[in-house]
């Protein structure tokens, strides 16, 4: 017995691991998440069993930033950080998607600055500064595009009002705004919606009030759920 | 006998937290940001990766070794001891350049990976005293 028992031991700990990480790779919303394909699409109900509930939450910042139509079946809304590497994956495939869907989604993008990017609030109160001067998406656009040139320097101020600059802002009614209250108060306001939303990393994408789960964020998991939404006319 | 189950318990925190770390990864939430901070930084560095395993499944299996190799130390299997502290010692060689990494490369800690750094080191200790205590009985 005592010289097995080892082996015992050993094999019950192997199928517990393995056991359990299973369990939990299953278990993790999202991680199987894999929408009807594409040629059941246009015929399958968008909403059907399992989906993540409809919710409002606070209302953010007013007007909030968006690009496409204001009527389109697809309405998303994504928090983001724009010191988060994630989220700066995730802007060219949302580019992408504004190019193909054109009015029939709209996209609006809040404010959700993360506590551990020293430069999340600093890159969040540029692009809402811009925004003051009516480039909002196209700082917002520089900020990503340029992620890994600004994250890991000291200072990102200079930075900023290069881009500022490049943009043909007004660059003392920018510097102006950039520590101003308007931004502050926009920047508190977006993060309230999203801590109404139980928004607690980014990108975290909400489609017609529904939740999307991270792992259906790349290009091709996007489209087809975008689709689908579509064409059940936003349902 | 009483270091080798030490190690063996401690070893099975190590397997926990790379088992928790492989399962983030296969689901892709290890890549997001959180409210928690560094932990996306390093696990969607390239460091994350080797050779297409992700490194926390690595860990997973080093720490099931070496769950393996002390359980059978502690049941009188004395062969397992020299392979246990080779592989101890190379793990903490392997987490010194992880801290590394995380140090002077991303510029950003991940709780989950300093935790595994904690319990290797742990597991050095305890080997070094074995090896300590066996020259002084023999």
């Amino acid at each position: 017995m005592k010289r097995t028992l080892p082996f015992i031991i050993i094999l019950v700990v192997l199928g517990a691991a393995v056991g359990s990480a299973l369990y939990y790779t299953r278990a993790t919303p999202g991680s199987n998440f894999t929408p009807a394909d594409s040629a059941t699409a246009s015929t399958a109900p968008a909403n059907t069993a399992a989906q993540p509930p409809v919710v409002t939450g606070a209302p953010g910042a007013d007007p909030p930033y968006t690009l496409g139509s204001p009527n389109a079946p697809a309405r998303l809304e994504e928090f983001g950080d724009y010191q988060c590497p994630p989220c700066g994956m995730f802007h060219p495939i949302l580019q992408q998607m504004h190019k193909e869907f054109g009015d029939k989604l709209q996209i609006t993008f809040r404010e959700f600055p993360l506590p551990g990017h020293q430069h999340a609030i600093a890159a969040a109160s540029a692009a809402e500064a811009a925004g003051l001067q009516g480039k909002f998406w196209e700082m917002h656009d520089l900020l990503y595009e340029h992620q890994n040139d600004w994250k890991d320097k000291f200072d990102v101020r200079p930075i900023y009002e290069g881009y500022a600059q490049q943009l043909g802002l007004d660059l003392d009614r920018y510097k102006r705004d950039v520590s101003g209250e308007a931004v502050a108060q926009r920047i508190f306001l977006d993060r309230k919606r999203g801590e109404s939303l139980g928004v607690s990393g980014t990108p975290t994408v909400f489609l017609n009030g529904r939740e999307v789960p991270f792992a259906s964020l790349p290009a091709e998991k996007l489209r087809p759920i975008l689709q689908n939404t579509i064409n059940a006319g936003g349902r | 006998m009483k270091l080798y189950v030490t190690a063996a318990i401690i070893s099975l925190l190590g397997l926990a937290d790379a088992l928790y770390l492989t399962v983030e990864h296969v689901t892709g939430q290890s890549v997001r940001c959180t409210i928690v901070a560094g932990c996306s930084e390093v696990l969607s560095s390239q460091y994350a990766v080797v050779a297409g395993v992700p490194l926390a499944l690595i860990g997973a299996a080093a720490y099931f070794s070496v769950f393996s190799l002390a359980t059978l130390r502690a049941f009188g299997y004395r062969i397992a001891a020299t392979l246990l502290t080779a592989l101890v010692l190379l793990m903490f060689l392997f987490t010194l350049w992880l801290i590394y990494l995380q140090a002077f490369v991303i510029h950003a800690f991940c709780q989950f990976c300093l935790f595994s750094a904690a319990v290797t080191t742990a597991l050095t200790v305890i080997v070094l005293i074995a090896i300590l205590s066996r020259r002084k009985t023999t």
